[in-house]
């Protein structure tokens, strides 16, 4: 925690220059575009999978290794870093992730078949639903006639508006109505946690 | 009791029947609501339009020997077997076309889930009361009335088709009145400002570089610090970003590409 908390300091102070001993950041406004050097070129066929793309669930995991079986069952193993980013309703660590969770995972092929990931989903959905009822802390969503709880967590839930910037205020939300939910699913149950809630108000 | 109770079943299981025929036979988008019902998966989509019209014919000369004095058992009996029937069709919509909708009484499309069994067994099980019956319906008409509204609204209550009628808006004006989430803390949301980033020239000026999402973020008094993982042709560097967390000022962003070797002499 105090590694942490140490490292936040000091990439607080490199952008804002509140403390004179980071010199060696290099500090910028703005880099015009054509000083961006390499930016990776996508080589994939049309039609065949992207080598730097898993999609899967979490079947075991050891070291640092995740196992996932992707839907056409093939397996694959993804390795985690210090630079990966790691989603799980809100930004999170590698800790977070469990045998049983859903994901989806970018990153560099190795040559030895594993993932080298960059950036790691877990569990989350992208739900077209409407809104049959509003509890407290809860949304009954339909998806499609089938029944999705939709849990509001305090402190991470926003609600998007007519594409106005996201609010914490959910009170706009109205029963019968179409959104469409970002969220994270509680493996094996028809429950999410919900992220962000977008919608007309 | 039992014998007018009986009576009273003639004409709510007829009523109920004549109900379902009516939406197939005289609605006008009939056809439609039956190429999206079980039926089409059961007899093909070209026939489903013309087996569905068959099937309110049915209903129709049901209900009405039902609702018509004298009162034969056999009248009830057909109805037992229609309803016999509506659960084996639900059942086989259930394994075959589970998205498919049920077709039944109203024109919402609802895929067959347990209130339409419910419904099937609660008409069977009435229909098997009203064979009981000696005496036309028509002889206690104030309390065949009462029946009829306690059966009706259980029958409503059961049709997932029907909701928009009634709980949709009941649940609407029960948000309308108080929000179950309307006394939530004021703050904002890191959605907000990732959104803002994005609109931020320091962002456009990196985001090529960048290779993850969101990795970690903190607040710093009016500013919010936003980190990712960048691969620059130096080598690996983390990109810190600076946000204004109160407003909505995205030329103020700011952004640092630290090294990821010098944050361990930290």
């Amino acid at each position: 925690m105090a590694d942490i908390l140490g490292r936040r300091r000091f990439l607080s102070s490199a952008v804002l220059g509140t403390t004179a001993t980071v010199v060696t950041a290099t500090t910028i406004g703005s880099v015009a575009p054509e000083a961006v050097a390499d930016p990776r070129k996508l080589d994939v066929e049309a039609g065949a999978p992207d080598p730097n793309f898993v999609e899967g669930r979490i079947t075991g995991i050891a070291g640092g290794l995740l196992i996932v079986t992707s839907s056409d069952r093939t397996l694959n193993q993804l390795h985690l870093t210090k630079a990966t980013s790691v989603w799980k309703l809100r930004p999170t660590t590698a800790d977070a992730a469990q045998v049983g969770d859903g994901l989806y995972a970018r990153g560099v092929r190795m040559p030895d078949g594993t993932l080298a990931a960059d950036a790691v989903w877990l569990n989350i959905v992208n739900l077209v639903v409407h809104i049959t009822s509003i509890g407290r802390d809860v949304l009954h969503l339909d998806h499609h006639g089938d029944r999705i709880v939709g849990h509001v967590v305090s402190g991470t839930t926003a609600a998007v508006y007519n594409n106005t910037p996201a609010v914490s205020d959910l009170s706009l939300l109205q029963v019968g109505r179409h959104a469409q939910v970002i969220g994270a699913w509680r493996p094996d149950t028809n429950e999410v946690d919900v992220a962000t809630v977008y919608a007309a108000a | 009791m039992i014998m007018w109770l009986a009576s009273a079943q003639q004409a709510f299981v007829g009523g109920v029947l004549l109900w379902a025929s009516a939406f197939k036979l005289v609605h006008r988008n009939a056809s439609v609501h039956a190429r999206r019902s079980v039926l089409a998966r059961l007899v093909g989509t070209e026939r489903a339009a013309g087996a569905y019209r068959a099937v309110g014919v049915v209903e129709a000369v049901v209900g009405l020997l039902l609702l018509a004095p004298p009162a034969f058992p056999a009248e009830a009996y057909a109805a037992v077997v229609l309803s016999a029937g509506m659960l084996g069709y639900l059942a086989y919509g259930k394994l075959r076309a589970p998205e498919s909708s049920c077709g039944c009484l109203g024109a919402k499309q609802t895929p067959v889930r347990g209130r339409g069994f419910a419904r099937a067994a609660v008409l069977g099980a009435l229909s098997v009361l009203a064979a009981t019956a000696t005496e036309p319906w028509l002889d206690r008409p104030l309390e065949t009335v009462a029946v009829l509204v306690v059966e009706g609204a259980v029958v409503v209550a059961l049709s997932p088709e029907l909701d928009h009628r009634w709980l949709i808006p009941l649940r609407r004006w029960r948000v309308r009145r108080r929000h179950p989430l309307a006394a939530r803390a004021v703050e904002i949301p890191l959605e907000s400002t990732v959104r803002q980033l994005w609109k931020s020239d320091a962002y456009r000026s990196v985001v090529e570089q960048l290779t993850s999402d969101l990795l970690d973020h903190w607040d710093e008094g009016e500013w919010r610090l936003l980190t990712y993982a960048a691969r620059t042709p130096s080598g690996t560097v983390t990109a810190v970003f600076a946000v204004p967390r109160l407003a909505y000022e995205p030329d103020r962003v700011r952004v640092a590409l630290v090294p990821v070797e010098e944050e361990i002499f930290v």
